[in-house]
């Protein structure tokens, strides 16, 4: 046990035990076990089809399980605890004809649409402004959203995330659209506003280097919860042999696909 | 040219039904037509309207004088079909509509085939027909554009997150499938009522063509809700009069208004300087 998450103190945000899924007569997930506290940069790595984003669909109810528990904030209608998490997909595939502005979209999560289909507010207008200065696109408030680039559509949808005040943040391989220079500062505002925010972020991903710079646990998964720990104690060519089935490298390998 | 004066047109009864359905109904298109564009449910919309050939010969058979009821249910029960077959199999949705919109026309065919002396009545479900609007009608149409446009203005929030992205509107709370449904619902009824006007094969272009137009001269949703429903409105409203005053057939020239009013957008949205609309790229 390491001793700087000590894992099973603190109360658990996210609590799994004994998880099945199977879809397509593929058995995505063969029984697992997770318990993430309150507060920490949780990384859940993988390599493709090792149920990654099966479990995290469902956390959020997405997917439904053949057996086993799932409690989120210690409620197991997970409907009710939705409205303490926040959600950033993979990515979000719009039409380019679709006119919606950031402004309208982030005005959404508010349901402030019913003001007139969306007649402009001042103290919206600045409550917007400031939550989407704080993840550094308020250029952005008015580009229609579907003409913005991968990593501004990240961003704006973490400001959208952000805007009910979550606990519990959750991430789909939030960098699968980013350019690799945008992917380290991405990373990085991840870290900064789950700090400011007192967040738990659970976070897919692909990146292992990222995963070691930023994450305070990491679960290696593959069917089945291969290993977990902190970064420096999972991420060893042996635990990562176990979740990958092969060889790899972190330190030479920035990519697994 | 023109048959009457102006005066004369609004005192007519057939008229005055057929004015009011277009003030109903075109606006009520309009609005929807911007979220089944969005959701590329125009091909959707056009399988409905010609399940309701099947219906409509359906009820023609059974001897009903106004077949609205199981021109209704029968779209209805295609959308089902449609949702249906979309959840159980693996099948594209384009073919799963093709089948189903190609079979139920067919159905419509043999059944009237076997009737004697309809040919006239179908011709008017087919093409619209402003004549045939009864005041049962204009009370479906007035009911439908309050119970719709209160549900749409209510739920905006609720169905573009849907519209945007399933899961993400899930997460916020949205109730995915009912909400889902419940559009299906409302999308076939307003397909199937607007048949009187605009006949089965031209009644999706009031759901597509007003969107469009709009989508040429807005920034963002509010602007094209907004255009679509003025563009929607003075379309319908104004093909019936253009209608009346050329003595044309009335579903074609409410299309060919909308359309001219979808060029004359478009215009503006090439001709107008660049930085006052959306940037065509990034």
């Amino acid at each position: 046990m390491h001793p700087d998450l000590g894992q099973h103190s603190g109360p658990a945000v996210i609590e799994v035990r004994g998880l099945h899924v199977s879809f397509d007569g593929h058995e995505a997930l063969r029984g697992v076990d997770l318990r993430v506290p309150a507060g920490h940069l949780v990384a859940l790595i993988g390599p493709n089809g090792s149920g990654k984003t099966t479990l995290l669909r469902c956390l959020l109810g997405l997917q439904k399980s053949d057996a086993g528990k799932i409690r989120l904030f210690g409620q197991s209608d997970l409907r009710r605890a939705l409205p303490r998490v926040g959600y950033v997909p993979q990515r979000l595939v719009l039409d380019r004809s679709f006119v919606m502005s950031v402004r309208e979209f982030l005005a959404l999560r508010r349901r402030e649409t019913q003001n007139w289909f969306w007649r402009r507010h001042a103290d919206t207008d600045r409550f917007l402004h400031s939550a989407m200065a704080e993840i550094g696109v308020e250029k952005l408030l008015d580009r229609p959203l579907a003409q913005l680039s991968g990593g501004q559509l990240q961003r704006v949808l973490i400001a959208f995330s952000l805007l009910k005040e979550p606990e519990l943040l959750l991430l789909d391989e939030p960098t699968a659209g980013v350019d690799s220079p945008g992917e380290q500062t991405f990373y990085e505002l991840i870290a900064e506003v789950q700090k400011r925010h007192r967040l738990t972020v659970v976070l897919v991903s692909h990146d292992l280097s990222m995963v070691y710079r930023h994450a305070s646990w990491v679960y290696a998964l593959n069917g089945v919860i291969c290993c977990e720990g902190p970064p420096e104690a999972v991420m060893n060519a042996e635990s990562l042999r176990q979740a990958y089935g092969l060889h790899v490298s972190p330190y030479q390998h920035h990519h697994v696909h | 040219m023109f048959r009457h004066t102006n005066i004369i047109m609004f005192t007519e009864p057939y008229m005055q039904r057929a004015l009011l359905a277009a003030l109903l109904l075109g606006p009520l298109c309009a609005l929807l037509g911007v979220f089944v564009t969005a959701r590329r449910m125009s091909f959707f919309s056009d399988t409905i309207a010609h399940a309701a050939l099947a219906g409509i010969a359906l009820g023609l058979w059974m001897g009903l004088f106004d077949p609205t009821i199981p021109m209704v249910l029968v779209s209805l029960l295609v959308a089902a079909a449609i949702l249906w077959l979309k959840e159980k199999t693996e099948l594209l949705s384009d073919t799963i509509m093709a089948l189903l919109l190609s079979g139920s026309v067919a159905v419509g065919i043999i059944i009237l085939s076997l009737l004697k002396g309809s040919r006239g009545q179908i011709h008017s479900y087919l093409f619209g027909d402003i004549l045939a609007i009864t005041p049962q009608d204009v009370w479906m149409a007035g009911g439908l554009f309050f119970i719709i446009g209160a549900g749409i203005f209510a739920g905006l929030s609720s169905l573009t997150l849907l519209t945007a992205h399933e899961e993400m509107a899930h997460v916020c709370g949205v109730r995915v499938r009912p909400l889902n449904y419940l559009f299906v619902l409302v999308l076939t009824v307003t397909v199937a009522l607007s048949i009187r006007l605009l006949g089965i094969i031209l009644v999706t272009s009031l759901l597509v063509i007003p969107p469009a137009a709009a989508w040429c001269v807005s920034r963002n949703l509010r602007q094209q809700i907004l255009f679509s429903l003025l563009i929607g409105l003075s379309g319908s409203v104004g093909g019936v009069i253009l209608s009346y005053q050329l003595d044309v057939p009335c579903g074609p020239t409410i299309v060919l208004s909308c359309i001219a009013l979808f060029f004359l957008a478009l215009f503006i949205r090439v001709w107008r300087p660049e930085r006052q609309l959306a940037p065509a790229s990034p």
